[in-house]
């Protein structure tokens, strides 16, 4: 203690004489280029009215589903949470490297957001989160609904519309929903004209951890599933699920709730594939109807299955495949 | 000669007559235990996910069962059942080997930490993503298990009966714990499963790490047992057994590595599944009062089994099993572990050396011109420290920036950052003030140096009443958190406070308890996050580990209020604190109500600590080291510890906050955290300088 006391004066005497400047730039005031389009108010889901002076342009969106929305309208975020891993787990919009990472997706860095000096941030909603009202003291804020499993598709189109006014791409975020429409429409047709309409489905994702498995599947109202289910397939899946984002948990003798022997098995894993590795020497596992009719269809690496339109695309388009094969 | 000879002979002869109820007691034990076991594993089987109830199971095994039944039993059941069996084994065997290396019945696999150096390094594999077979994996949790074993036994001086092991196990478990939540919070992809894991789960895939851990955990327990003559000697004390020929080292040492490589199959297998290691050998010890070794080990593995089944059964009987899927075993183990810690601590008689005050040890001169120049030091660093908490995080921003934003001169941006970062340098500064003097007030009234609002269970109670007021009111404000946290810190501490009470207070088991509570409490804090939110970890991290993230300023005032108000009734009875400090007997000569000054005095500390945890979430050590500290440089009188304290507890928690804002932006780690892994080297120190 004898030594650190002068030692800790003399460091931040140090720092102190070290650091008496201003870290700002003068040129305060956020060039506004010309605003071409007059101010926007958009209604966002916590009903709160929130009013730009124009479309934004430098936007910061925090869950990966906005973030990707963001980016299919044309508009490259200037800041997402974990850059890294939203390249590895949604591969339907990259994010360019030009997109600053503002930390983990719970917790991120208000430093790093408000360091980018956006237009706009979008943050999902999310129960007693201190970040909105923070945020917005110093930049609008737009709240996104994220997932209700209740209503998962009007709810996508409500989120991405309410982002496509924020950024001024609506005309671009209407050919994108019709877009994804007509996919959905021709890929329910072709599923019908082969035949496959009704085909039961269980949708999954599984964690292994030393030589624990815990699967989590994909109930009614999540949103992949409802995108099955858009194209004509059924979601056999009846155990209890969350009412926000449709998940349940369960292990592997609890997939022995599904009997159907025509059901296929829809699974991502974008990281550690546990279907082929945890599970496959499993006696439980082996005897499910869609192991043993080999109906097992694993989504391509970088599918997120809490996205966007282009989400929503990419993952129709697989199952589509995958039901008229 | 003759005599002698005669002699030997009859004490034989005894010596017998004595052993045959104990040779039937053993075999009703054991028979009782193996029955219990049976039942309980056939109640095991019919419980599941699947449909294949109870009747199913019993064709199945009669040879009439279906397909599906039989499938269910051999990719589910059975593994899941098999893995019970091989980790009530191992942690029994480990837990009763391990009692008796150190000579203390508190001794376990949790409490030597050996537990969290394997699940640490099993974590620390999967986070750098070397993907390895299961073998290494077991190797490096034996590793890691065996590092935190030396640790512990070295520091607390090889084992002895002093409760002391458990204090240096508890703290190396602190901080081993924080470094493995640190991994889980940096590597959140690919780490995922492992929140839950942490405590400790039986969802086993297949059998192939129970295969591979089975012939492990068979050699060391075979091994343990043709040992347990050595270990029979071995309890008569170092300086007996080495006269009766034994070799001490290598018995302990061998004895040791065998109860290491136990313990890592299981967090192999499982990962930490706590506290059966400590309440098998000890129920043993119950049923089979006077048993050798040969016995007691095998036997303590039975009860190890029985334990792990039980709370799997009881578990899932009483949330069925769709939801029983999400809850650790681990989790009802902990709480099972914390019931006989608490019954084993108060059955034990006091410890017989009768602790001198915490002031008695240090024997600093209060000199005037030391006061003087430590105040001028803390002043001057309470100054510069929330500065640079201003100063440094993801942005880092000058001097010259904090005039121009105190002064309103500053752009949107850099005042918007530094408007939220002063809650968060608030908050850390007052909830380590508020601990620090709550830390000064239990130290005093409890006599005991290692006391503290975390070790206590305090804090533990107040998150657990915080986060049950948001788990059923997401909305509520920060002035009904606050008091859900106070009425929390409140029951828990009467909990212990009443628990360690028989015929007066003995110090060290009020610790010990209050370590027991605490796990209990933080068991408890998992299993209502994990059963309410699973899908949110920021909220578990945030309440399991504390943090400032966040903050408003509103949340901070709860904090603000209660140290403006109790800090100056914590100071003005300072002379009150230092009769406490001296002993029992003293306050009670000189005419103080001593029980009403004590409630007086522990209930401001009880809020104190309850508002701190209300405002940052739950913090141990610094109402620990601060006091400590305080005494180091000022003395022992209370009339200056209680200001130095708070001065040294608030740059402790701000200085923790601010790394870790800093270190590894624009992610950061939680103040609690780095406490952890500060204040641990700090409270072995101070084991270490109050060592008998």
């Amino acid at each position: 203690m004898r030594l650190l006391t002068p030692a800790v004066l003399v460091a931040t005497a140090a720092l102190l004489l070290s650091a008496c400047g201003t870290t700002e730039t003068p040129t305060a005031a956020p060039s506004e280029s010309a605003a071409a389009t007059g101010p926007v108010t958009v209604t966002d889901a916590r009903g709160k009215a929130v009013t730009l002076k124009a479309p934004a342009k430098r936007v910061v969106a925090l869950e990966w589903g906005e973030a990707e929305m963001v980016a299919s309208l044309g508009v490259m975020p200037v800041g997402a949470a974990d850059v890294a891993g939203y390249n590895v787990w949604d591969k339907a919009v990259p994010l360019t490297a030009e997109v600053k990472d503002v930390g983990k997706r719970n917790e991120p860095s208000v430093d790093a957001i408000v360091g980018l000096n956006p237009d706009v941030v979008i943050i999902a909603e999310e129960r007693d989160s201190p970040l909105v009202p923070q945020i917005e003291k110093y930049v609008p804020v737009v709240v996104t609904k994220t997932s209700d499993a209740s209503r998962n598709f009007d709810r996508l189109r409500e989120d991405f519309k309410l982002i496509a006014k924020t950024v001024g791409k609506e005309a671009e975020a209407d050919k994108q929903l019709s877009e994804m429409d007509a996919k959905l429409a021709e890929g329910k047709k072709a599923v019908e004209a082969k035949g496959a309409a009704g085909t039961p489905f269980l949708m999954a994702d599984a964690y292994l951890e030393g030589s624990t498995v815990s699967i989590r599947p994909f109930g009614k109202g999540s949103l992949v599933s409802d995108t099955a289910e858009a194209v004509g397939a059924k979601n056999v899946w009846t155990g209890q699920v969350d009412p926000q984002w449709g998940l349940g948990q369960t292990d592997v003798e609890g997939l022995t709730a599904i009997t159907d022997p025509k059901t296929m098995l829809f699974y991502s894993a974008s990281e550690e594939d546990v279907f082929t590795t945890g599970l496959a020497q499993n006696a439980v596992y082996q005897r499910l109807p869609f192991v043993v009719s080999k109906k097992i269809h694993k989504l391509e690496s970088g599918t997120w299955t809490f996205g966007g339109p282009k989400s929503i695309i990419f993952t129709a388009d697989q199952i589509v495949k995958a039901l008229t094969a | 000669m003759l005599k002698e000879v005669r002699g030997t002979s009859s004490r034989r002869g005894l010596r017998k007559t004595a052993r045959a109820p104990q040779a039937i007691r053993t075999v009703v034990v054991s028979a009782g235990l193996v029955a219990l076991i049976v039942v309980l594993a056939g109640i095991h089987l019919t419980q599941g996910t699947s449909t294949s109830g109870p009747l199913d199971v019993v064709k199945a095994i009669f040879g009439h069962g279906d397909a599906q039944t039989l499938a269910v039993l051999e990719g589910s059941r059975v593994p899941r059942l098999l893995a019970a069996l091989l980790l009530g084994v191992a942690l029994g065997v480990a837990g009763a080997g391990m009692q008796s290396v150190a000579r203390n019945p508190l001794a376990s696999p949790d409490t030597l930490a050996v537990n969290a150096g394997a699940h640490f390094a099993v974590v620390a594999i999967s986070a750098f993503g070397l993907s390895l077979p299961l073998v290494p994996v077991g190797g490096a949790a034996f590793a890691g298990g065996l590092a935190a074993a030396v640790i512990v036994l070295g520091l607390a001086g090889g084992g002895s009966a002093s409760p002391r092991l458990v204090l240096v196990g508890s703290a190396v478990l602190l901080a081993l714990q924080s470094v493995t939540i640190l991994l889980l919070l940096l590597f959140e992809q690919e780490t995922s499963g492992l929140f839950a894991w942490g405590s400790g789960s039986l969802t086993v895939s297949d059998l192939r790490a129970t295969g591979q851990m089975t012939p492990i955990v068979v050699i060391a327990v075979v091994a343990l047992i043709a040992m347990g003559r050595k270990l029979d000697v071995l309890a008569l004390g170092d300086d007996n057994a080495t006269v009766l020929g034994l070799r001490v080292r290598r018995t302990r040492i061998g004895a040791i590595v065998l109860t290491v490589a136990l313990t890592a199959a299981a967090v192999t297998v499982a990962g930490p599944v706590g506290f059966v290691g400590l309440s098998a050998p000890v129920i043993t010890k119950l049923l089979l009062p006077i048993a050798k070794h040969r016995v007691l080990l095998p036997v303590s593995g039975l009860v190890g089994v029985v334990t792990v089944l039980g709370a799997d059964v009881v578990l899932r009987a009483i949330m069925g099993s769709a939801a029983a899927v999400r809850v650790p075993t681990g989790v009802v183990t902990t709480i099972i572990g914390a019931v006989v810690m608490v019954w084993l601590a108060r059955r034990g008689r006091g410890s017989g050396s009768r602790r001198p005050a915490p002031a008695g040890r240090v024997g600093v001169a209060g000199s005037t011109r030391r006061l003087v120049l430590i105040s001028a030091v803390l002043v001057a660093l309470l100054a510069v420290i929330p500065v640079a908490g201003m100063m440094f995080g993801d942005r880092v921003v000058l001097l010259g920036d904090l005039m121009n934003w105190v002064t309103g001169n500053t752009g949107t941006a850099l005042t918007f950052v530094l408007d939220q970062r002063l809650p968060r340098v608030l908050a850390a500064l007052l909830a380590g003030a508020a601990l620090a003097v709550s830390g000064c007030g239990i130290q005093s009234v409890s006599r005991n140096p290692l006391a503290e609002p975390g070790l206590l269970g305090i804090t533990a109670g107040a998150g657990l009443g915080a986060i049950t007021l948001i788990t059923v009111v997401p909305v509520a404000g920060a002035w009904a958190i606050a008091g859900a946290a106070g009425a929390g810190a409140t029951v828990v501490f009467l909990l212990v406070y009443g628990l360690a009470w028989r015929s007066g207070l003995d110090s060290d088991r009020l610790v010990i308890i209050g370590i027991a509570v605490w796990s209990a409490g933080m068991a408890l804090i998992t299993l209502l996050i994990v059963v309410s939110d699973p899908w949110n970890s920021a909220k578990a991290l945030t309440w399991l580990s504390g943090s400032t993230y966040g903050r408003t300023l509103e949340q901070v005032a709860p904090v603000a209020l209660a140290l403006i108000a109790l800090t100056p009734l914590l100071w003005l009875k300072h002379r009150e604190l230092d009769l406490h400090a001296l002993d029992e007997d003293t306050p009670r000569v000189l005419g103080m109500r001593i029980e009403r000054s004590r409630l007086v005095i522990l209930g401001a500390s009880g809020i104190l600590a309850a508002t701190a945890v209300s405002a940052i979430g739950v913090v141990v050590f610094v109402g620990l080291v601060a006091p400590h500290l305080a005494r180091s440089l000022v003395g022992g009188r209370h009339g200056r510890i209680v200001p130095v304290a708070a001065a040294l507890g608030a740059l402790l928690v701000s200085v923790a906050d601010t790394l870790g804002r800093t270190v590894i932006a624009p992610a950061q780690i939680p103040a609690g955290l780095v406490i952890a892994m500060v204040g641990t080297p700090y409270f072995i120190l101070v084991l270490w300088r109050t060592r008998p």
